[in-house]
């Protein structure tokens, strides 16, 4: 909502995660944001002077005036989870240091469904204005969160690979690429509370959790109107896929469209077995269809940093490189020389990789 | 079944420069096309016009060479297209996109069924279609792989999500935002190529829709780009490896078993 | 008219417009010029499939919609696998509609906005891709008498995998052959001449883009070759008297008016 008034955006001071758990399970990524939100809270209960000067939006004025000292207030980080039979799940978030739980657990919430879920965060937006409210960018956190957006008439920016605080104002500066990565652009929203954000797996670690943190949960109930949403869940299914977790991988072997093939990823998986790794793919192999979107490495799919990455058949597209450069060590096996991920790359291979992956594969048995 | 389907024009590369004075995006040169992934909205929106009749609407936000695109999708077989286009409207974020988009759709009234491309591939953001459902007040149901049924009321779709996909009922009116996985778009006729070219598209602006002139452009955008850079040159020394398969292969193996246990 | 000498004759490639052509009624103008010079010469009028992979109008639809005659010795379609089984369907039913009797079988390039058929929807299981093969099969059964079918031989490629497939494409209903742009004489197609008992097409490289040839042929011929189409063409004719030549990205002002007396004078 827009808040014009310098006491009002006063009472804005928390960071929320909004949690994705699913079957019970809760979904890596929001670990993950515990960890930047703790490092924003913290950032942000230290900034002096959080109020920025009353201009208008209507202005246009970007520049945020100092009025006058304020004592700094503290921001807590907050987990929001919605679920049914979840509270093992909302337990878990104080181990990754959430100084609170609020959790919905409801039958009614058992199925993932954008509708109620964004009607049942929006109100208790209202009630208790957080400043902050991220979410994983995966594809349920890119549903929900536009639709909160707009219930509570503010801004949200997507897939941010970075999150910081303007020390001088305290609003939240969100980076993130355009263009397929060829733009970075810094995003702010000054007068419009919860700034939010989604962000992608992989970009922020999760902090070491520590299990002997406990706190209260807050129990929080969905309305009977609020179950009503024209979107019934008649099945879920679970795919075999499932069980990729890129970012968990210590060697992650990724075919791009000099793969060729549906068949050209079973040599890649040969190698991937080999290194006991992961198979990860660029977003040409997988808009061709030979392989499945769980794969997806890059700046639409997920982020990566394993200790090895070998790159066959990728050319490098820049939003391939977002995804994975901050590999500790890149291994890239392609025809062209002058490839992107060749300039990339540790140690670049020039060659056919229908040729020097059998013989890898060979050489490491 | 009346249906909407929203089409963004998209530079054919997002291999994109800053104007180093303006700082702004260059967007002038630069080769034009519909965004991709609204091909299998529109694709979908005829097959359910052929299923159920009706009409399809295909309906544009943007510069006015977005007509471009509309006539793209006239091409396609949409029956009509509108253009929406105001200097107001020029630095809308996504909510006041959206925003503007859903009175379009309130405007062309007892619309059905709107159909979004899960993302443009220009912005990346998947946030229009969900937004354009919560300004209308609609169900959404995103990232649809497959529709399994249609009723004059109800539709029965497969959404895909990274642990797997499910099956939903959505009630009309409702918003859907679809993958490439749902259909193969059609390739324009020369017929319905050469009906385009002629076809008049009426053009929208901001006070035709209703747009409350404080939601909309810039000044009505939540969120503002503050700064926009290339990213950072990455340069290391790379280790080239040209030899034969076998002696690169053996070479590689030694550098790895450097630096993991294989 | 057998098929021996009808396919004797000039077969001259007459390209589609654009899909995304800006003057496109110039350019459809232009091509109904073509395509009647082509077909009142007495020549055949090729029209190929979304070559290269740019998005293209189809022949069909084409000769429907600007309603040029159909010589049945006259006109060939190019066919490829980038196609929707529905589109496919309806092209052939044009063909069969109009008389059309020459399809020229071919794989085809894709793009990413060209669907590729897909083994399933010519009722073949455990198969990967749709070649010709395939192609060629389908037609025959679906269209048992109704075409004379055409396929591509590339002189280029590992003789006896080349061979091989050739072999399969006779098997699966090809009637004649065109080859892959020749500049005066090749090993292969004189083998191939010999090895089978099918009309062939030698293609004739009208252009002097050396650089477009080269990706045609798959070795680099340097930019700076002197190459002469039309003497080149002559060449053909002598070394190939029995074979029918392609003319490809001829040049309708220049070249074309020159073909009639190199008629006369081979005798076809």
């Amino acid at each position: 909502m827009i808040v014009k008034d310098n006491e009002l955006l006063k009472e804005y001071r928390d960071v929320w995660v909004l949690a994705e758990v699913a079957g019970g399970r809760v979904n890596k990524v929001s670990y993950e944001l515990l960890g930047i939100a703790r490092k924003l809270a913290d950032k942000l209960s230290a900034v002096k002077t959080p109020v920025p000067a009353n201009t208008s939006a209507a202005s246009g004025s970007v520049v945020a005036q100092l009025v006058h000292e304020r004592p700094a207030a503290k921001s807590h980080v907050v987990c929001v989870a919605l679920g049914s039979g979840i509270e093992k799940a909302a337990e878990s978030f104080f181990y990754y240091y959430a100084d609170k739980v609020i959790m919905v657990d409801d039958p009614a919430l058992k199925t993932f469904n954008d509708t109620i879920h964004a009607a049942v965060v929006s109100r208790l937006i209202k009630k208790y204005k957080p400043a902050i409210l991220i979410s994983g960018a995966t594809s349920r956190g890119r549903s929900v969160m536009p639709r909160i957006a707009v219930q509570i008439e503010t801004g949200l920016t997507a897939d941010c690979t970075g999150l910081d605080i303007e020390p001088e104002t305290g609003l939240l500066l969100q980076t993130r690429p355009a263009y397929g990565g060829n733009i970075i652009a810094t995003i702010k929203s000054e007068h419009h509370r919860p700034q939010m954000s989604t962000v992608r797996q992989g970009v922020f670690k999760a902090p070491v959790p520590d299990k002997f943190l406990k706190g209260k949960i807050i129990r929080e109930s969905i309305y009977d109107d609020e179950k009503k949403s024209g979107l019934t869940v008649i099945k879920e299914m679970i795919s075999e896929d499932s069980g990729i977790n890129l970012s968990d991988a210590d060697v992650i072997v990724t075919g791009g469209r000099g793969v060729k093939g549906p068949e050209g990823f079973e040599v890649i998986e040969d190698l991937a077995k080999g290194l006991r790794g992961a198979v990860g793919a660029s977003r040409a192999a997988v808009d061709a269809g030979w392989i499945s979107y769980a794969h997806q490495v890059g700046q639409t799919g997920q982020t990566v940093h394993p200790k090895i990455y070998i790159a066959c058949g990728v050319s490098g597209q820049i939003q391939h490189l977002v995804g994975m450069q901050s590999s500790s060590f890149i291994v890239a096996i392609n025809k062209d020389p002058e490839a992107p991920i060749m300039k990339l790359a540790d140690v670049a291979i020039v060659g056919d990789l229908f040729e020097i992956i059998p013989e890898l594969v060979r050489v490491l048995k | 079944m009346k249906i909407v389907v929203c089409v963004k024009q998209v530079p054919g590369t997002t291999d994109v420069s800053i104007d180093p004075e303006t700082k702004r995006l260059v967007r002038e040169g630069v080769e034009i096309m519909m965004n991709p992934f609204d091909t299998y909205a529109l694709e979908e929106g005829l097959l359910l016009k052929e299923k159920h009749g009706g009409e399809v609407i295909a309906l544009s936000m943007g510069p006015k060479r977005a007509e471009l695109t509309l006539r793209e999708a006239l091409a396609c077989g949409a029956d009509r297209a509108i253009l929406l286009n105001d200097r107001a409207l020029g630095g809308s974020d996504t909510f006041a996109t959206s925003y503007a988009l859903s009175k379009a759709v309130k405007k062309i009234g007892e619309v059905n069924l709107v159909l979004c491309g899960k993302q443009a591939i220009d912005g990346d953001t998947a946030q229009v279609g969900p937004g354009i459902a919560a300004h209308l007040k609609w169900p959404q149901a995103t990232y649809v792989s497959r529709l399994i049924d249609s009723k004059e009321s109800i539709l029965t779709v497969e959404r895909m999500h990274e642990a797997g996909n499910d099956v939903c009922e959505v009630e009309l009116p409702a918003v859907l935002t679809v993958l490439k996985d749902i259909n193969i778009p059609r390739i324009p006729t020369l017929k319905g190529r050469l009906a385009s070219r002629t076809a008049e598209i009426p053009v929208w602006d901001a006070s035709f829709i209703g747009a409350d002139p404080a939601k909309i452009g810039l000044d009505g955008s939540p969120t503002r780009v503050v700064t926009t850079r290339k990213p950072d040159a990455r340069d290391k020394h790379t280790v080239v490896l040209d030899g034969s398969a076998s002696k690169s292969a053996g070479e590689l193996v030694k550098i790895l078993k450097s630096r993991i246990k294989l | 008219m057998n098929i021996e000498n009808s396919i004797k004759r000039f077969h001259v490639e007459v390209l589609p417009p654009k899909q995304n052509a800006e003057n496109l009624e110039e350019r459809l103008e232009k091509f109904a010029d073509r395509y009647t010079r082509v077909v009142e010469e007495d020549y055949c009028a090729c029209i190929t499939d979304n070559a290269m992979g740019h998005l293209s109008f189809q022949g069909t639809e084409l000769i429907e919609e600007l309603e040029l005659p159909v010589k049945p010795e006259n006109v060939m379609i190019h066919l490829n696998t980038f196609h929707t089984k529905k589109d496919l369907d309806n092209i052939l039913n044009s063909c069969a509609e109009r008389g059309i009797k020459y399809i020229l079988a071919v794989t085809g390039d894709g793009s990413p906005r060209l669907p590729k058929l897909r083994p399933l929807d010519l009722g073949i299981n455990g198969l990967e891709s749709v070649t010709s093969v395939e192609l060629l099969n389908y037609i025959k059964n679906e269209y048992p008498g109704y075409f004379t079918l055409g396929v591509a031989f590339n002189p280029y490629e590992p003789e006896q995998h080349e061979f091989n497939k050739m072999r399969r494409k006779i098997n699966a209903g090809a009637e004649f052959a065109i080859t892959q742009p020749v500049v005066e004489q090749n090993e292969a197609v004189e083998k191939m001449l010999k090895e089978f008992d099918i009309p062939v097409v030698v293609e004739a490289w009208m252009s002097r883009k050396l650089h477009l040839l080269s990706e045609c042929v798959g070795y680099e011929i340097p930019e700076n070759t002197e190459y002469d189409p039309v003497a080149n063409l002559e060449k053909l004719m002598k070394n190939y008297p029995d074979c029918g030549v392609y003319l490809a990205l001829l040049n309708y002002k220049r070249q074309f008016p020159l073909l009639k007396e190199m008629r006369s004078y081979a005798g076809r």
